[in-house]
């Protein structure tokens, strides 16, 4: 459908901006967008970041739903308005990489879109676009800040000044003005001058155009100022802060994408907070240090993701057996080995439930959105410092690194509780066990200084008091100690998934950790088309209550495991603790998964059993015939 | 000696007659010395965290009253300075042998050298894993000719003190356990030095060296002498060098040379230095 006719739609538009990485500024741009979006009431959510592991010179997008009231999830890859920073940096050779975003973009623009480019170094054949409606607006955007305003570097803000009046949005640029002045006022008046001209000039470009072409433009966005207080933050932003709330006040990180924002993050704030963030040497060191910390009574944090992960898994077993408290942050990124380093998965599961060597206690927790990034690292917080064992925290590249307006309220700081540490006073009349055998598993932990509560903590197999010991008995004993916390967790802490939508008869949606918001979304497509799949969504994804689980899925229809890895890594763990026969939607191609396209493949798997459908290229799902697991039970 | 302070390292820890080294183990000696030291300075043992590596020498973390913490091979650094980042309180101590320093755990070690925390690395160096019956440590050939095969199989031995010197430590020592007396002091200068304070301990395993014996390294060993500036890390350098051409070990503080520092606080951990922290601070570079 074309414009005409249409109404123009308010408040509900999804922009895409691309460039050349570094070059361009993409996320600059878009940082800047979601900012002043969220000052002026609206919702933005950029969390399907696209880029790639090299400094410059790659192609980078990032997209960006912005809506009146919190979407459900950040939509399809459908975009309205197109935003082409590129440019040719030869001429003469036009090949690359002006036309790089259109190209690659043009194709999810919607009918009668809006297509805004840099026109400086020659404009782009753009007839197929026109001919479905688009509306299209070359803007020489580098030329107008190098000869007019002969400084290049305000490119962006003419793009930014085109694109609000494309949006038909701060008209009276007082949005743009505030944020120019916070940032530039200290260098100058003449600096935010300069900028307020760039965007003047983006503006009268697109009234060029638009008077030359006669469009009408099909989108608006209307501020909503002074409803609610909110931020526009990253998730490693939100679990960040999540942990300074929670008592974590030693960091240890390596640099790595997509955890080393998380690093940046605890350096600049830690310390305002009494705290200490370190820069591993490794990654094992990161991880050992932040062992020591906890071994010293602190609450501490390491983040990493997968080839880092991979790395620390020693020390997880440090942690089980010496029943020193870690929290690890896994940023989840494409794997196997370097993988794609800027591309998401949740290929890391059966890494953090299975990895090393020997049985000892662990939790796993996965945040569904960008404010669970927050709240649930309190629940981390406090799991680590009670079941003194690690608590791994799974995230991924677009949760950890994308933003979102999230609300204010959101951040409440807690009342921070330390579990069963003793005291001088404790331990004065009987001798002090650290490793006490007790029914809940959990033993009295000491803060090393504390007289007379001096412990022993070994890696090697030990007794009450942490001597090393290989007695048969002592050490079944020492086993089933450590182990019985699960129990304990299970009956005490653990949370049941999220169910939305009704089980009992239905077709049940399974997913766990960043994917919840598409699946929501799936769900709702779906049962506007007649459907009526429930979603069953887990946030506590390891250990499992078996016996809870039964009874939700006792009487489900069809369970279908929707997850961003090839193997179906939680369908199998769910498939091992429930006896239930699973299907299976899985993508793995690095891109997220979209609403639609998960609608579609969940149709798809409720065909038969034993269904595994795979996502793969962009939309459409391509079913695979597989034979069932030997292990599946029924 | 004062028996009774000695007495107090006897307690929490395993009795002596359940010690699982050899008869004659080098590591006995740090054992005696280190119980002298910690006497000496009149450390309480609530205080002391033993950090011990894995191996023979690790064990020593049992043997003598004190918290202790034990993960893993090549690891003990890394857990002290996050005890130490964590606590300035304590003293911390880390007891390991040389494969666990200078092979699996030669990158704390060298990183640890560099950061200098405020503790002790005591490596007792006798050039062979002794637990796992006797294969050849990054520091195993001392005073043989290299001529031992392949390159590959069979490497130069790491000379620990000018690795230590190379990677920026700032008390570099050296003793050996047959002279007790003289490794309590070192334990003692290493524990009062502020920052990583490196001992170098020649601590005889009488299974699987035979050729490093009591007898070879008293052969050996001199005294640091008189006039040596340990502040001057050229003159450490060459003193090493120099004590190596002459086929000798030498004995006493190579290296001191304390780098300023600021003094730290333990960091946070009570619940209510933890509850209802304040951060609008933070949310308000988001808004």
């Amino acid at each position: 459908m074309g414009p005409e006719g249409e109404a123009v739609r308010v408040n509900h538009v999804k922009l895409l901006v691309g460039g050349v990485q570094l070059r361009d500024g993409v996320t600059t741009v878009t940082d800047i967008l979601g900012k002043i979006f969220t000052r002026a009431g609206l919702f933005a959510v950029a969390m399907e970041k696209g880029y790639a592991s090299t400094i410059y010179g790659a192609h980078q997008f990032d997209p960006m739903l912005v809506t009146e009231e919190p979407p459900v999830s950040y939509g399809d890859p459908e975009v309205d308005v197109l935003v082409a920073l590129d440019y040719d940096s030869n001429p003469d050779a036009p090949e690359q990489p002006n036309r790089d975003t259109v190209l690659r973009h043009g194709g999810k623009l919607r009918d009668g879109g809006v297509l805004v480019y840099d026109s400086s170094t020659g404009e782009i054949p753009t007839g197929a676009l026109e001919a479905r409606g688009i509306q299209v607006f070359p803007i020489p955007a580098r030329r107008i800040a190098q000869s007019e305003l002969k400084r290049e570097i305000v490119k962006n803000v003419v793009m930014t000044g085109a694109l609000f009046r494309l949006l038909q949005f701060d008209s009276d640029e007082a949005y743009l003005r505030q944020l120019l002045e916070e940032r530039f006022l200290r260098k100058g008046r003449e600096v935010v001058d300069l900028n307020l001209q760039a965007a003047r000039r983006g503006r009268q470009e697109v009234e060029r155009v638009l008077e030359a072409n006669g469009y009408q433009l099909p989108v608006r966005l209307e501020p909503r100022p002074g409803r609610h207080r909110a931020v526009y933050i990253s998730g490693n932003e939100c679990l960040g802060l999540g942990a300074i709330a929670g008592g974590v006040r030693f960091y240890a990180g390596y640099p790595i994408t997509p955890a080393s924002s998380i690093l940046e993050f605890m350096e600049q704030w830690l310390p305002k907070y009494g705290g200490r963030a370190l820069q591993g040497q490794n990654e094992r060191e990161s991880i050992r240090a932040a062992l020591g910390a906890a071994l010293a009574g602190v609450r501490s944090m390491v983040g990493s993701s997968g080839p880092g992960i991979s790395l620390k898994v020693e020390e997880f077993g440090v942690s089980g057996a010496t029943e020193t408290p870690v929290i690890v942050v896994d940023a989840q990124r494409a794997g196997p080995s370097t993988g794609m380093p800027t591309r998401p998965e949740q290929g890391d599961l059966n890494l953090v439930i299975g990895g090393g060597h020997g049985d000892f206690p662990r939790i796993v927790l996965a945040p569904g959105t960008v404010e669970e990034c927050y709240t649930l690292m309190l629940e981390a917080c406090e799991l680590s410092d009670k079941y003194q064992c690690p608590v791994f925290f799974l995230t991924d590249l677009n949760l950890s690194e994308g933003k979102k307006t999230v609300l204010e309220e959101v951040f409440r700081p807690p009342q921070v509780v330390r579990h069963g540490i003793v005291r001088e006073e404790d331990v004065r009349t009987k001798p002090y066990r650290r490793f006490e055998i007790t029914p809940s598993g959990i033993s009295p932990r000491s803060v090393p200084g504390t007289p007379g509560a001096i412990f022993k903590a070994s890696g090697a197999e030990h007794d009450e008091f942490g001597f090393v010991s290989i007695d048969p008995r002592k050490r079944a004993a020492m086993v089933e100690k450590r182990m019985r916390k699960l129990d304990t967790y299970l009956q005490e802490d653990w949370k049941p998934p999220q169910v939305f939508g009704s089980v009992q008869g239905n077709p049940v949606m399974v997913g766990w950790g960043n994917t919840r918001p598409v699946l929501e979304e799936a769900r709702l497509l779906l049962q506007r088309r007649g459907v009526p799949v429930a979603l069953v969504h887990f946030t506590h994804v390891f250990p499992l209550h078996r016996r809870k689980l039964e009874a939700l899925f006792a009487d489900a229809g069809p369970v279908v495991v929707v997850e961003q890895n090839f193997s179906g890594q939680f369908a199998d763990l769910l498939q091992r603790e429930l006896r239930i026969a699973t299907r299976r939607v899985n993508k793995y191609n690095g891109v997220p998964l979209y609403p639609t396209e998960v609608a579609e493949a969940v149709l798809q798997a409720l065909q038969r059993e034993g269904a595994v459908v795979r996502i793969g290229g962009d939309s459409q799902p391509v079913p695979v015939e597989v034979g069932r697991n030997e292990h599946e039970g029924d | 000696m004062n028996t009774k302070g000695i007495k107090l390292w006897e307690e929490n820890a395993v009795p002596k007659h359940r010690i699982q080294w050899c008869p004659g183990c080098g590591d006995f000696g740090v054992l005696a010395a280190l119980k002298q030291a910690l006497t000496e300075l009149e450390v309480m043992p609530h205080e002391l965290l033993l950090v011990g590596g894995i191996g023979c020498s690790g064990q020593i973390r049992n043997y003598l009253n004190g918290n202790a913490f034990h993960g893993t091979h090549g690891g003990a650094l890394a857990y002290g300075l996050g005890a130490k980042m964590a606590n300035p309180d304590l003293k911390v101590i880390c007891l390991a042998g040389d494969g666990d320093t200078f092979a699996i755990g030669v990158e704390n070690f060298v990183h640890v050298c560099r950061r200098d925390p405020d503790m002790v690395l005591l490596v007792m160096n006798n050039g062979v894993y002794g637990l796992t019956k006797g294969q050849d440590s990054p520091t195993a050939g001392l005073g043989q000719p290299d001529e031992r095969g392949s390159r590959e199989e069979h490497p130069p031995m790491v000379d620990a003190l000018l690795l230590a010197l190379a990677s920026e430590a700032t008390f570099v020592a050296q003793s050996f356990s047959g002279d007790v007396k003289h490794t309590a002091r070192m334990i003692v200068e290493a524990i009062q030095h502020p920052g990583f304070a490196f001992i170098n301990d020649f601590s005889p395993c009488v299974t699987y060296n035979r050729f490093n014996t009591y007898d070879w390294f008293r052969e050996r060993v001199e005294h640091v002498p008189e006039d040596h500036d340990p502040s001057d890390r050229d003159a450490a350098w060459r003193l090493v060098r120099e004590f190596a051409r002459r086929g000798k070990i030498p004995l006493g503080v190579v290296y001191r040379n304390p780098r300023p520092k600021r003094p730290q606080r333990r960091l946070p951990l009570w619940e209510d230095e933890l509850s209802g922290v304040d951060l609008e601070p933070v949310l308000a570079t988001y808004r």
